[in-house]
């Protein structure tokens, strides 16, 4: 009776939540527009006939929102005909890796084909045999210090730390790392990520060293400037996002010039907000790309890097507000329309660490954020 | 005169507190949520969130798997707890050191852990002879590994619902009551321990269910279209979205819960009492 | 003879064959990484120098230490507060209708965590919170008085969101196993209600609410969403060193963050032990 009661029922919640979830299956399979660039010979379109033979591209942790990658990924779907299968776990550079060397034997849709990560990763993946090498067709025009000479790993874009200030509740915006220092902003102002983990994270409290007597070669003046902070009570103890920004919790938050820029699309006004590059200790943070050696469809990653390291894929990342690693070159061969090189704000002066000084400042930063910050907060009860 | 009869002010005091603890944060997140537009209070962030045909299918497909895991959880904890009541003391240290593990083992290492072993075929020994293909290539497969996963997640709280649940009705003589009566094992099951740890049950089932919606690292990485990942990759960078969306999944799930227990009864009955 | 107590034997652990088959297949060997890595230096050789450094290391011995002050507060707490919930819409007498809606919402809330619950919780407590603005419209600023929302104190407020319900859930059932007849015969034998309590519904109830705050505790010492959300790894627990080993952008010591995982598996062993022994104990009250 009741038990019966209870089999129909939960058969009817499990019919339910089947068609729920079927009801979407039509949309997902959009199975994108004829390829515009087929036919043809040479090896482009080999290539294209590959990929378009293995069908999909798995990409793992590429936010929509994070340098545009939503129209990235959807230009290529369309532009290909190629489905992509998106990952999008919580995950660092450091699980994009992970992620290779657990799907080793796995041919199946968790295995990525190609990662996006932090630039001492390439050098990493690439001595552990993580990666295989392709050399795009445009590979010339990106910058000799930005890749693996043998073709690993490229850089794919850069920004520069900036901060994301919600002008509704803070109406003094600080121009410089210095001005952080100012009474006026007690309590309100945040990192994006924990200095021990995260590349955005590290390379704020590296670029504060920039602007404190330091150097590439010695961050130790931007612990310093955060011990400042944190004395002056301006810095909180969390990790700032655009929700707590918006919130008023965190208004001014240190993040990559492209988050904020595009946070402010995001907000539309409410809250009104704006993103200032530091007058001084501009740092530039460069990220990589690489193609796994395990990829289960290594023709659609190729395609893929084709695709990104086109003009129109470096456009699209522009468009992101990131700079796209072949600026120089599109600007070179006027590529660049005139209303979108007006968005981006002006960098002059960013420096870009080499992989060494990178390390350095990585591990002296990780290794002594506790004692320089973290320790106040832990005497707290 | 009962006390009990009076008016049961420290239980309104409880509870009132209790509410007042669980409603100001979600209060809060609502509020957030609906300052989207300037100067307007306005439903804009639902309206975003809703609009995306993906809310629906993976919240379904997050429900439908739910749904196999609690009936997976329950059909392993019910007899394990029940066999260790009866007939196995020895295990029980051995069974709850297995079943509070989960809470230590990070979620990443076991997804990790679970692609690296079943992306692998299954051969027989010595042999080119493949029994089965890997589950992390099939559909069905990865639905195997996803329920599995979430098995695990869910057996600190399913167990111990159970357990429990076992322990305030008196198994023993439940059983030899039964069995005098004629009863072989799956009448006892079914028929007389089964209907009493109903509550027990319950909890066990509103506990699982809200971990398997909620989760994210082994959908993610597993590759499944489930809710924790669509939330995740929603909220990352937006501002009130994301506040929407999880006071909406909330709700929804709350509703989900009614239902669940609307449909297996047994409230405020007492557990094998009378 | 010795023959018949052999398979009298195997046949009791067929019982819960499924169970171990189950736990072998999708928990312990998806794990052993997690076992053969904390002996593995980055070299991939075999070392005790990871195990060693829990030890030698101050600030992986604090993070235990830490971690384990957040479990047991909220587990007490909880603990305590959530069985005072349970006790309210059960026994207490409050209408069946509040029952359900406590149970239903403790189901969602036990497992609202994360950035969503950090985030409800800024939004109430945090320097710019409705509940922080409206107190200072009443002229008390609890930031200036010393309050902190990013500290212990505030993360275990917020822990208490899913530890609560957490805590109703699991004895709610066991409240319903109070009967009636002991409370009127107990009554019938002169007993008060604070005797009652004391002497046969407590005793009866303590090996369940001995079960649920060890849960308690497991539940907040593996929590690692929240406390990154909130404090942003300033509070540094063991599961958020952890990650800093094993995930993040930094390349760091994978065999040093299994090495504190199997740490953690260690204190679990040491407080199921403790809880073993309390329950011994109250477990002579019961049949």
């Amino acid at each position: 009776m009741r038990s019966r009661k209870l089999y129909y029922v939960f058969s009817l919640f499990v019919l339910l939540s089947m068609v729920l979830s079927a009801c979407g299956g039509g949309a997902a399979a959009t199975q994108a527009p004829a390829s515009s660039s087929g036919g043809g010979s040479g090896p482009m379109a080999d290539l294209q006939a590959a990929a378009k033979k293995e069908g999909t591209l798995t990409t793992i942790a590429l936010p929509h929102d994070w340098c545009n990658y939503g129209a990235v990924i959807d230009g290529f779907k369309a532009k290909y005909g190629l489905q992509v299968n998106e990952l999008n776990p919580d995950a660092g550079s450091g699980d994009e890796v992970e992620a290779i060397k657990a799907n080793k034997d796995n041919k199946g849709p968790q295995a990525p084909d190609v990662i996006d990560v932090g630039y001492s990763f390439g050098d990493s993946s690439k001595t552990d045999k993580l990666i295989q090498p392709y050399k795009v067709a445009t590979w010339d025009s990106i910058p000799a210090d930005a890749k693996d000479p043998e073709g690993y790993w490229y850089g794919d874009y850069y920004g520069v730390l900036a901060f994301l200030v919600n002008t509704d509740v803070q109406s003094k915006v600080p121009q410089d790392w210095n001005d952080l220092l100012d009474p006026a902003y007690k309590g309100q102002i945040a990192l994006s990520g924990d200095p021990r983990t995260s590349n955005q994270a590290i390379q704020s409290v590296y670029a504060a060293a920039l602007a404190n007597g330091g150097s590439l070669d010695n961050a130790q003046p931007g612990l310093d400037f955060f011990k400042k902070l944190n004395d002056a009570g301006n810095l909180v103890p969390t990790i700032s996002n655009n929700g707590l920004v918006a919130k008023g919790e965190t208004p001014v938050r240190i993040t990559w010039d492209y988050n904020g820029l595009a946070a402010i699309d995001s907000f539309a006004g409410n809250p009104k907000a704006t993103v200032v590059v530091p007058k001084t200790g501009r740092f530039a943070g460069v990220y990589v790309q690489a193609i796994s050696a395990f990829a289960p469809h290594p023709n659609a990653a190729k395609l893929w890097m084709e695709y990104l390291y086109s003009d129109e894929g470096q456009l699209l990342w522009m468009k992101g507000y990131c700079h796209p690693i072949r600026e120089a070159d599109l600007r070179a061969h006027n590529m660049v329309p005139a209303d979108l090189s007006a968005k981006l704000p002006d960098v002059s002066g960013a420096v870009f660490p080499t992989l060494d000084q990178l390390n350095k400042a990585k591990d002296l930063i990780t290794k002594n954020w506790d004692s320089a910050v973290g320790a106040d907060i832990k005497a707290a009860p | 005169m009962n006390r009990l009869r009076k008016v049961p002010f420290w239980s309104w005091i409880w509870f009132v507190l209790g509410a007042l603890y669980f409603v100001l944060p979600l209060y809060a997140t609502f509020g957030f949520s609906l300052e989207m537009q300037r100067d307007k209070l306005s439903f804009l962030a639902y309206q975003r969130a809703f609009a995306d045909p993906e809310f629906w299918k993976t919240f379904g497909y997050s429900n439908f798997v739910a749904v196999l895991t609690i009936l997976v959880s329950a059909l392993l904890s019910i007899p394990t707890a029940y066999w260790i009541r009866l007939r196995l003391p020895e295990a029980r240290r051995l069974v709850e050191f297995i079943t509070l593990l989960p809470f230590v083992i990070p979620a990443i290492i076991l997804v990790f852990g679970l692609i690296r072993i079943y992306s692998a075929p299954v051969s027989v020994p010595f042999t080119q002879l493949v029994l089965f293909q890997p589950l992390t290539n099939s559909r069905v497969g990865t639905t195997i590994l996803i329920v599995a996963g979430y098995t695990v997640l869910a057996l600190p709280y399913m167990y111990r619902s159970v357990d429990t649940g076992l322990r305030t009705i008196d198994v023993a003589t439940l059983t030899e009551a039964a069995q005098s009566l004629g009863a072989n094992w799956s009448t006892i099951m079914l028929r007389v321990i089964f209907p009493n740890l109903r509550s027990a049950l319950l909890s066990g089932a509103l506990l699982t269910f809200a971990i398997v919606v909620g989760e994210v690292t082994l959908a993610s990485f597993l590759g499944v279209p489930a809710f924790g990942p669509y939330l995740f990759l929603l909220g990352q960078h937006r501002a009130y979205e994301p506040a929407a969306l999880s006071f909406a999944s909330f709700i929804l799930t709350w509703i989900a819960m009614g239902l669940i227990q609307l449909f297996t009864g047994g409230q405020g009955q007492a557990a094998g009492a009378h | 003879m010795a023959q018949n107590t052999f398979s009298s034997n195997a046949r009791r652990w067929l019982g819960v064959l499924p169970f171990f088959l189950f736990a072998i297949l999708f928990l312990i060997l998806p794990s052993t990484r997690l076992f053969i890595g904390s002996f593995t230096n980055s070299q991939g050789r075999f070392t005790f120098d990871n195990i060693l450094q829990l030890f030698q290391q101050a600030n992986i011995l604090s993070a235990y230490w830490l971690s384990i002050r957040i479990s047991a507060v909220t587990a007490l707490g909880g603990g305590i507060l959530g069985f005072l919930l349970a006790y309210s819409v059960t026994i207490g007498g409050l209408p069946n209708s509040l029952r359900s809606i406590l149970i239903t919402f403790s189901g969602v809330a036990s497992n609202f965590a994360g950035v969503p619950l950090a985030f409800a919780f800024v939004a109430t407590l945090g320097r710019t919170g409705f509940i922080t603005a409206l107190l200072k419209g009443f002229g008390i600023n609890i930031y200036d008085a010393g309050f902190n929302l990013y500290s212990f104190a505030g993360l275990s407020l917020t822990y208490m969101y899913f530890q609560f319900p957490l805590m109703v859930l699991i004895m709610a059932p066991a409240l319903d196993g109070l009967r009636k007849e002991w409370r009127e015969a107990a009554q019938n034998l002169g007993a008060t209600y604070s005797q009652y309590w004391m002497r046969v519904a407590m005793p009866i109830l303590l090996p369940s609410i001995l079960g649920a705050m060890i849960l308690l505790f497991g539940n907040a010492f593996g929590a690692y969403a929240t406390a990154y959300a909130l404090t942003g790894g300033t509070l540094p627990i063991v599961t958020i060193q952890i990650g800093a080993q094993i995930r993040g952008d930094v390349l760091h010591n994978p065999g040093l963050g299994y090495a504190m995982a199997i740490g953690m598996v260690f204190i679990m062993t040491i407080s199921l032990i403790g809880y073993s022994l309390l329950q011994k104990r109250t477990e002579k009250w019961l049949k």
